[in-house]
């Protein structure tokens, strides 16, 4: 019917009905594929549950006891921690403790952090306050792109290249942890006595780009000066002395090693987050500290960070979710053996490494295949939270931003 | 004088900005230079691999000789230094690396006529090109034999193209029609192809090389065991440069040899693109739907609020939880049952019940849903109200006010969100481990046969090839090279992946930026 299609009054109305169809269905779409994302919590918490009320005749019995705290195991003369899924032939049956597990995962979070959190906040402070806006435009992008680098990259470097490396070169890389430090701020201090000219021409805007040849200049002194000072402190043989001295045991894949390989792949994140959070701070709070004779760096201290601390403290958060759950670093680099000390230069083995192993391995509904659910479903939680607190508290900081601009 | 000292009575204010402000400047610096360091070891040691650097040949203060390349140095413990070699010759010495103390060395020097040769077993030969015995005719000595040899190896290369492509275009069909049923005429064919298979074979046999490695063993070596035959000290620059491309492309298309320690990566870069493409496909769509229904249709209550925040954080859970879902809910749930309604013949071995490009993928593209809906929703976010309020006075629907004024404005976003999702999985590697990915996979997942993608085959991912070859090879220090160059490779691909979704946001911004002015 050709007259009665091109009457108005059809065409609107099918135009409406397909508008309603349409709006259907996208709601339709989008709840259910939000639904689908949500469901991954869900799933993990339906498999986990069985492990707690129907132990299989021939699976070791599992309660929150033998979960987490020392175990007496036949073999072993004290009760102890051990994460131990498949023993050689001959032996009795699996030992399941997670505590080990959940000590590596912290361990390995908590050495990367220390180590990215003084850089990243750092970098932040720098780039929000004292860059210059050019230089600040190109390298806010190169640091981001820090954060794609694949963890199995950044991994495989720490475990073949950086592990042997620091064995090697265990003095030169205690030396350059106090001489860096040291001799930035002495380059600050001869920076000041510098004459007005000099000191225009390498402005403490671009100090991020000059400072670099001072850092390979420090480098340098500390090839040169470690092997006497380890002659001179420790009779030539550091790594001898740490495990003779101190009783420590040297892993070559050590849990420092992973800090530094983490802490590498965190510090993007954290630094982009709290460069974005003290940036954000209305500029006229520091201009009013500037103002009144306040330093930049005073500015930064008593004005901005404190006005800027709550989504500093949300970068740190995501930065530690990140670290907790990352697989790949902690696969390669960590030496995997499921230890319960707190040895820095010992190996451990993480919730996530362990899944990424053990998984494909265990049969699907044994007590094995649960307990790593479990572990995922622990990641996953603690993830979660983390990640919603840093959310909260950042919104939060948004609606305090928008305070402080107006009531200008 | 004075003066500066009443200047400096008067005013108390600090020179300088504190120590704090350099170690906050320093720290920016220091991730500068590691990131600079990082990227300069990859692209070094990544691309030097494929220099035909030249070949040294030692005499030891003992007497014996030794020919290679010197991999590194290290200190000795009672002083001095030792080198290692990489002086290859596996089936001669039983080893291919060789530490010589630097103190033993008598003389150093570079001979024009050694020759690495690229061996199907074994590994590569370092040594000297003794005589060439050709399959007929004389035996040649010198500068003759390596002629005569060089010739030999370009028939011998003509040959094996030859017999893969007959087997290619020719001779698997063939089977499968075969295998499909019994077919006279195919039958025919396939007796002629073979036959046509075993003539080029033939003729690929004959010819020897006697060759004497540095010690003055001797060897006798069919030539059809040669691959590739070069004396590195002897090329010039040029060569060298054309020997160089032709590894980074033979690299680059040519398919693992000797449990992934040697050869290419062709089939780890195809799985990659492959599984990348599916899984885009699959997160696409979803993703946008997604964003559309919480930043148009829902109502924007606290509910939508805090399914907001929620999505946002599920791009923090951790990779390896979503590759457990995948095996839990995609291969375990999803894959178990459709063997159980549709390949109830071939079980117990499964076939969707194990893990496979399908659920790679399906996998990665919930593991990067959530960057798809934040992208594509800051996007819409940034469209101007007064668009949307414009088109529906105009009189139009809902649906073609979407599709007419807010999608195309919001396709960059949308564009950025999809290139950050495939910059994301194209270095994810611990989900994959759970759910498909193989250390060597038999069959490309894409190929003549029906239905040509087999999204059931498991497949090879660079990330995963990186992995599998530092960690479980035999021998770590052979296989470095080749992780340097795969490391290379997939830093390369996510560099340039990441920096267009950049390049896509400041177009975007600056776009919608002149848009809000006006």
């Amino acid at each position: 019917m050709p007259e009665a299609s091109s009457s108005p009054l059809l065409r609107r109305r099918l135009r409406h009905g397909r508008d309603r169809l349409a709006t259907a269905l996208i709601t339709a779409g989008g709840i259910g594929v939000i639904a689908a994302v949500m469901a991954i919590g869900v799933f993990l918490a339906v498999e986990v549950l069985p492990l707690f009320w129907s132990a299989g005749a021939d699976e070791p019995a599992v309660d929150i006891a033998s979960l987490w705290g020392p175990q007496d195991y036949p073999g072993l003369a004290e009760p102890a921690y051990r994460w131990q899924p498949t023993l050689p032939e001959g032996d009795p049956g699996p030992r399941f403790n997670l505590a080990p597990l959940a000590w590596g995962t912290l361990e390995a979070a908590a050495w990367s952090l220390v180590i990215a959190v003084p850089l990243a906040l750092g970098a932040a402070a720098h780039s929000a306050l004292f860059m210059s806006r050019r230089l600040r435009g190109y390298l806010k992008p190169a640091l981001e792109l820090m954060e794609a680098l694949p963890g199995v990259v950044v991994g495989f470097l720490a475990g073949l290249v950086l592990a042997p490396w620091l064995e090697r070169h265990l003095g030169l890389g205690l030396t350059l942890l106090w001489l860096m430090p040291l001799g930035v701020v002495l380059g600050g201090a001869l920076w000041s006595r510098l004459p007005g000219t000099a000191r225009r021409r390498l402005p403490m805007g671009w100090a991020a780009l000059w400072l670099v040849p001072w850092l390979i200049l420090l480098w340098a002194l500390a090839g040169w000066l470690a092997p006497l000072l380890e002659a001179w402190w420790f009779g030539g043989d550091l790594r001898g002395w740490v495990t003779a001295t101190l009783g420590l045991d040297y892993a070559s894949r050590n849990a420092i090693i992973i800090g530094m390989a983490m802490g590498f792949a965190v510090m993007p994140t954290i630094y982009a987050l709290a460069e974005d959070a003290l940036s954000g701070v209305p500029g006229r709070l520091a201009e009013g500290a500037l103002a009144l004779g306040a330093t930049r760096w005073q500015a930064l201290w008593r004005v901005v960070l404190p006005a800027a601390a709550p989504g500093v403290f949300s970068a740190v958060m995501i930065g530690a979710g990140r670290a907790v759950g990352e697989t790949m670093i902690v696969l390669i680099a960590s030496g995997n053996t499921a230890l319960f000390n707190a040895n820095p230069l010992d190996g451990l083995r993480s919730m996530a490494a362990s899944i990424a192993i053990e998984l494909p391995e265990a049969a699907p509904g044994g007590s094995h295949y649960r307990l790593l659910l479990l572990a995922a479903l622990l990641l996953f939680l603690f993830t979660f939270l983390v990640n919603t607190l840093a959310e909260v508290v950042r919104a939060r900081l948004r609606r305090r931003y928008r305070r402080l601009g107006d009531s200008a | 004088m004075r003066a500066a000292w009443r200047r400096a009575g008067r005013a108390r204010l600090p020179r300088g900005e504190g120590p704090w402000a350099w170690l906050a400047a320093a720290s920016i610096s220091l991730s500068l230079l590691l990131l600079a360091l990082l990227l300069a070891l990859l692209a070094t040691r990544g691309l030097g691999h494929f220099w035909p650097g030249d070949v040294t040949q030692l005499t030891l203060t003992d007497g014996r000789a030794i020919a290679g390349r010197a991999v590194k140095q290290a200190p000795l413990p009672e002083g001095g230094m030792e080198r290692l070699y990489r002086t290859d010759n596996r089936d001669l010495d039983g080893d291919i690396w060789s530490w010589v103390p630097v103190a033993d060395i008598e003389a150093e020097d570079r001979p024009r006529d050694l020759v690495v040769l690229e061996r199907r077993r074994w590994g590569r030969f370092v040594g000297r090109l003794v005589a060439w015995l050709p399959a007929a005719g004389e035996r040649r000595e010198g500068e003759a034999a390596w002629q005569g040899l060089q010739a030999r190896l370009a028939t011998l290369e003509r040959r094996r193209e030859a017999i893969t492509r007959l087997r290619d275009t020719t001779l698997l069909p063939l089977a499968r029609r075969l295998e499909a049923g019994s077919d006279p005429q195919a039958a025919r064919a396939l007796t002629e192809a073979r036959a046509r298979i075993r003539v080029l074979r033939e003729a690929m046999e004959g010819g020897t090389l006697v060759l004497e490695s540095a010690e003055g063993r001797r060897l006798r070596l069919p030539a059809e065991e040669v691959l590739r035959a070069r004396r590195p000290n002897a090329m010039g620059i040029g060569a060298k440069l054309a020997a160089w491309g032709d590894g980074v492309w033979r690299f680059l298309s040519e398919g693992p040899r000797a449990g992934n320690v040697e050869g290419g990566v062709w089939p780890a870069i195809f799985g990659t693109v492959l599984m990348v493409m599916l899984m885009s496909l699959a997160v696409t769509p979803f993703g946008v739907l997604a964003a559309v229904y919480l930043n148009e249709v829902a109502h924007q209550g606290r509910l939508t609020r805090l399914v907001r925040i929620g999505v946002r954080n599920l791009a923090g859970v951790p990779s390896i939880v979503y590759g457990v879902f995948g095996l839990g809910v995609f291969v375990y749930g999803l894959g178990g049952s459709i063997d159980r309604w549709f390949f109830e013949a071939s079980l117990p071995s499964p076939t969707f019940g194990t893990g496979g490009l399908l659920w790679a993928s399906l996998t990665l593209a919930l593991l990067t849903l959530p960057v798809v809906i934040v992208a594509t929703e800051e996007g819409l976010a940034r469209i101007p109200e007064r668009q949307r309020e414009g088109a529906l006075a105009l009189g139009a629907t809902r649906l073609e006010m979407l599709t007419r004024v807010v999608l195309p404005m919001a396709t960059p976003a949308m564009l950025t969100g999809m290139i950050l999702a495939v910059a994301r999985a194209a270095g994810e590697v611990a989900p994959l481990m759970l759910v498909g990915v193989a250390k060597l996979a038999p069959q490309v997942p894409v190929d003549g046969e029906f239905p040509f993608l087999h999204l059931e085959r498991k497949f090879m991912h660079l990330g995963y090839h990186l992995f599998d070859t530092a960690f479980h090879s035999s021998d770590v220090q052979a296989a470095l090279p080749v992780v340097y160059a795969t490391a290379l490779l997939l830093v390369l691909v996510i560099l340039v992946l990441n920096l267009t979704a950049i390049f896509l946001r400041h177009h975007l911004r600056s776009r919608h930026g002149g848009l809000s002015r006006c």
